[in-house]
């Protein structure tokens, strides 16, 4: 006999285990097929969770979840060629607990987020990667798995950007350039004092560092770096449209390597031991981009619905996929107590996306990508930051000039008028 | 006062165990027993180094009847008071290791690549987790049997030794009952000798493909080699060329690596080489970060290039 | 015919990383030894020929309990595990000991299959030593084994030589890595292996103590390896670089 689950869930991101763990919470029959060696093995991101959005979603995990540092203190770094300017944010707020945002490693996170899930009940197989889709009069019944049929009532793909699931869905939009940017990072190991010292920190506190302009010559994206107990997570966002289009075309390793050499970078990493090395698509077309999330029998969550957000320097789709992939689990759930498992019963989970800060967030943001698409944000201006900060702090020789006139020279009227017709648009975000 | 007792089936690591057994004994002046086995050859060889030797010959035990040996070895260990049993780290020797360690009811350590007596403690080195670390480990009880990887230490020279014969009374184990013995085919080959070794891997296409790679070797004036999947899975090539944990152990001055991924059951067996080339078409191959020149290229291209240039 | 496969548990080798010369063992994830995922496909693919069943006998941490699922996805009946947190790394001798009194548990059992070395440690002793303490006819190094209906030959596989044996049941072998390729289970395997039985001990059960370690260990550290790693882009470039050191062209 065949057996059938409730639900399949293809991919153990945090998307598939969020809606595995809230579906075996709740006494489903649940598989999770993952195709990496472990889940988390092959899950890249930046490295910033921040936990308000999900926390009453999960009452149960955060106390023991392997977190790695609060952040507790900010900064923005505007690089120049030559020069850069940084502004770090320090506030009480984010010494209190609960705490706002976490540094988190993925391949810890994700393998306990299994064991809770599997704790629960949730069947979890890895090292085997879902191939295809099974249909029945249109219907997705189930998947195909080395060589294995295995059927469901719902199948959920968590399966990540690109979403190859969703394809087969016919749920994806089609790929274009403009929608994606690569991340490329490292994880740097460093002892926990030496972290403390460089960064100011002390116990659990972490650090959250972005860094726009050079770094991603002059283009849409930017640079990042957070501490972790005994790493740092240092690594670059750029769009996949600004890497085909310079001329001559840029190498995004390279990109990263001249950022680790940067002054700025090195004295903070100085010592550590490249211990991982990844890259991975980000998508990033904003609410515009997003693919269909449903269809009969089946349901898209997290990166494979395209939920992840790019405001430029920061990267945001971790608490997207857990979201989501709860609220799919919810729309299962629902489904399950009236045996309907058709497009018309899962477009619940539409409505709950609607109504809950995840496409709250996109609508609010929708303007973000076309706006940030301006090179004079990543280019133009902290060239002119920096150049101004070199002219304030230079003492020559003969007298300084006053700083109105110096400052005056970099703002002509040109460059005010140019400058309000960027705020304007920044004010659609 | 209890002395050292070593043993091999084969002459030549019976002779390295004498020189092992001999630096551990140099500040300790214990007492160095030979023991050979069923073997006139090996015991004349022994005293030829200078070695004080025991033979016993006794048609109960047959060489392939490691139970039997092992239960020999115990009533050796017992007459002429033994507390440390060095062994050859060759397959029968690990296999009789195991077997004389549990019947004299001590710990035991196999595979050991260098032995010093430090204090009262006697030191080994042995790979550890798959090869990837090296562990410097001790025996804490009296008696001690320890298996020695061949060609850890040089054979002992001329001397003159003494032998005498050792009555042990054994039984044939029950229910073993060997066939056929059949030498493997033939090839005498000395890897471990080579100056310059090209090491071919799963990366090869073919078994056609192995004589460009041996014109190579030629050019070179080298010696061919491979990784174990290449003579075990593939067979190639004979055994006698895999290189690695369970191959051999290898100090060439130049080594030519070819579609080799690096996995440490390999590397354990060259990684003291004095320069190594790591041809792989994959920019990520471990092996690429084991060596000092890397070319990421198709090993085939490579090769023919190789072989126009050096002809 | 049933056939015994011991197992044993070790970190995955693969996922192993060195830091200061260190192996970092902290969120390894623990696998089966690759050999003795020979020995359990050489037990199976008996099985499939010719009826009978296969018991898995491991002894190791409580991970084990999960761990082990990977033997019963790949074709084993049951398991029969003996748990201590401090069987990770306990000496052979222990281990023996330990799978010596198992054994005396399993009663019906025709052949005990070993690998010819643990993933991790590779000593080779854990066979020889269960041979001598069941009192039972082992061989090593087996490149093949045909089982009939009270003996089985087995090809032994030296470094120079190979010895053809005949073993009368009950007996032991342990394989060689080439003896086989084993499976991959299908995801279907996997979920029927979490349901098959299991029988769990504690050294208790067995009447057994952990004995104080006689092996100790001082370090356990990666050899220093200062290799160049100098990329190169032509093969002509690959011979300058030698000759300028004399390495070829002498
Ligand atoms: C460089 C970078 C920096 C980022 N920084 C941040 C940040 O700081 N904060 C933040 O919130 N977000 C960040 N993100 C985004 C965030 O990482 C993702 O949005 C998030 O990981 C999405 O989770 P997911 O579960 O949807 O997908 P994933 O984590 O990608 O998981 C998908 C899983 O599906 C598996 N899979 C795929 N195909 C198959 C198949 N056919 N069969 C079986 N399994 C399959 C994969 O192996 C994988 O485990 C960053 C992303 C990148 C790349
Ligand atoms: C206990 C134990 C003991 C072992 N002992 C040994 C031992 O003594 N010796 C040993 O070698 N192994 C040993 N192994 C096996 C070892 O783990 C590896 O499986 C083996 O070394 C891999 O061999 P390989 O590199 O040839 O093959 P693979 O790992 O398959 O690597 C092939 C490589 O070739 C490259 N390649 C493919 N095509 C091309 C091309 N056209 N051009 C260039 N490159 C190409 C690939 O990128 C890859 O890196 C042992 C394993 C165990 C468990
Ligand atoms: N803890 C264990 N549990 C079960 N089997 C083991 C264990 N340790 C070793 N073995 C078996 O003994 C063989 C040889 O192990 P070793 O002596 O450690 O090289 C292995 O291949 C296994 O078949």
């Amino acid at each position: 006999m065949m057996e059938k689950f409730d639900a399949i869930v293809v991919g153990a991101g945090l998307a598939g285990l969020a809606s595995a763990y809230t579906l075996a919470n709740e006494g489903m029959e649940v598989l999770v097929l993952e195709r990496g060696d472990y889940p988390g093995a092959k899950n890249v991101t930046g490295g910033r969770l921040y936990v308000n959005p999900v926390r009453e979603l999960f009452p149960d995990i955060w106390k023991k979840a392997p977190l790695e540092r609060f952040i507790a203190s900010e900064g923005v770094c505007m690089m120049a060629g030559e020069r850069s300017v940084s502004i770090n944010y320090a506030g009480n707020e984010l010494l209190e607990e609960p705490y706002q945002s976490f540094s988190i490693l993925r391949a810890r996170f994700d393998r306990w987020l299994a064991k809770q899930a599997e704790r629960k009940g949730a069947m979890l197989v890895d090292k085997s990667r879902v191939d295809d889709l099974i249909f029945e009069d249109g219907k997705v019944i189930g998947v195909r798995a080395a060589g294995d049929e295995l059927h469901a009532n719902v199948v959920i793909a968590c399966d990540g950007v690109l979403s190859f699931i969703a394809e087969k869905a016919g749920l994806r939009r089609k790929v274009e350039a403009p929608n994606y940017a690569v991340g490329y990072k490292e994880i740097i190991e460093l002892d926990p004092s030496q972290i403390e010292d460089r960064f100011g920190l002390e116990g659990n506190e972490g650090s959250a560092r972005m860094y726009m302009g050079e770094v991603t010559k002059g283009k849409f994206g930017g640079g990042f770096l957070y501490t972790n107990k005994s790493s740092i997570s240092l690594g670059i966002v750029i769009g996949i449209k600004d890497l085909m289009e310079e001329k001559p075309s840029i190498e995004a390793p390279v990109l990263l390597d001249e950022f680790k050499q940067r002054r700025e970078i090195a004295g903070l990493i100085k010592g550590g031991e490249t211990v991982e090395y990844s890259a991975h698509v980000i998508p990033e077309g904003g609410y515009k981009a997003l693919n269909k999330l449903y269809g009969d029998g089946i349901l898209v969550a997290g990166d494979a619905a395209g939920l992840a957000m790019n405001i430029g320097v920061t990267v945001r789709g971790m608490e997207y996929a857990l979201a989501s992939g709860y609220y799919a689990a919810q729309t299962v759930l629902q489904a399950k107590e009236k045996e309907d498992f058709s497009a018309a019963a899962l477009s619940h989970y539409q409505t709950q996306m609607e109504s809950s800060f995840i496409l709250q967030d996109f609508k609010n943001f929708q303007e973000a990508p076309q706006v940030l698409e301006n090179p004079r944000f990543f280019n133009h201006y902290p060239e002119m930051l920096g150049n101004i900060m070199k002219d304030i702090y230079e003492v020559p020789a003969g007298s300084k000039n006053r700083l109105y006139p110096t400052i005056k020279q970099y703002m002509a009227f040109s460059e005010l008028w140019a400058m309000l017709g960027d705020m304007r648009k920044v004010m659609k975000i | 006062m209890a002395g050292i007792l070593i043993y091999s089936d084969k002459n030549d690591y019976a002779l390295e165990l004498l020189t092992a057994a001999r630096i551990i004994t140099a500040s300790s002046g214990l007492d160095v027993r030979a023991l050979s086995i069923n073997n006139d050859s090996q015991a004349e060889a022994l005293a030829g180094a200078g070695a004080e030797v025991c033979k016993i010959n006794n048609t109960a035990i047959a060489l392939a009847d490691a139970s039997a040996l092992a239960n020999a070895i115990k009533q050796a260990v017992e007459k002429l008071d033994i507390n440390t049993i060095l062994l050859s780290s060759n397959l029968r020797g690990r296999e009789l290791a195991g077997r004389l360690a549990q019947i004299i009811g001590t710990a035991c350590l196999t595979g050991v690549s260098a032995v010093k007596l430090n204090g009262d403690k006697l030191e080994c080195q042995r790979n550890a987790l798959g090869g990837a670390t090296v562990a410097t480990q001790y025996i804490a009880t009296e008696k001690k049997v320890i298996a020695i990887v061949p060609r850890s230490f040089e054979k002992a020279p001329a001397g003159t030794g003494k032998i005498s014969e050792l009555e042990v009374d054994v039984q044939a184990t029950p229910g073993l009952k060997l066939v056929e013995t059949k030498a493997k085919s033939e090839d005498s080959v000395d890897i471990e000798a080579a100056e310059v070794l090209v090491a071919v891997g799963q990366g090869l296409n073919s078994k056609d493909d192995l004589p460009m790679v041996e014109a190579l070797v030629k050019a070179l004036g080298g010696e061919l080699a491979c990784s174990k999947p290449v003579a075990t899975d593939k067979k190639w090539l004979s055994e006698e060329r895999i290189i690695g944990l369970s191959g051999k152990k290898c100090k060439p001055e130049l080594a030519v690596l070819l579609g080799i991924s690096g996995q440490v059951q390999f590397n354990v067996g060259i990684r003291d080489a004095g320069t190594i080339v790591a041809v792989n078409s994959d920019e990520n191959a471990y092996v690429n970060k084991m060596a000092d020149y890397v070319l990421v290229d198709d090993l085939h291209k490579v090769v023919a290039e190789l072989n126009k240039i050096l002809a | 015919m049933n056939i015994v496969v011991a197992m044993k548990q070790i970190p995955d080798l693969q996922q192993i990383r060195i830091r200061n010369r260190e192996p970092v063992l902290d969120a390894v994830p623990l696998t089966l030894g690759n050999i003795d995922k020979n020995a359990l496909e050489a037990a199976v693919a008996f099985k499939e020929s010719h009826g009978g069943k296969v018991t898995v006998l491991s002894a190791g941490s409580e991970d084990l309990e999960d761990t082990i699922k990977e033997a019963l996805a790949a074709g084993a009946d049951e398991a029969f595990l003996v748990l201590d947190d401090e069987l990770d790394g306990a000496d052979s001798e222990a281990i023996a000991g330990i799978l010596g009194a198992a054994l005396n548990r399993i009663e019906d059992k025709d052949l005990i299959i070993f690998g010819e070395g643990s993933g991790d440690n590779y000593s080779g002793q854990v066979g020889p030593r269960v041979a001598e303490i069941l009192g039972i006819p082992l061989v090593t190094y087996a490149s093949s084994i045909e089982i009939n209906d009270k003996t089985a030959k087995v090809v032994r596989s030296l470094e120079d030589c190979e010895e053809i044996i005949e073993l009368t049941l009950p007996a032991a072998v342990s394989v060689l890595a080439g003896i086989n390729e084993p499976r991959i289970p299908s995801v279907t395997q996997i979920l029927k292996a979490g349901k098959k039985p299991k029988e769990i001990l504690e050294m208790d059960d067995l009447g057994l103590a952990l004995a104080e370690k006689q092996v100790i260990t001082l370090s356990n550290l990666a050899p220093e390896s200062e290799r160049k790693q100098i990329l190169l882009k032509s093969a002509d470039e690959l011979v300058k670089a030698l000759s300028s050191q004399s390495l070829i062209g002498r």
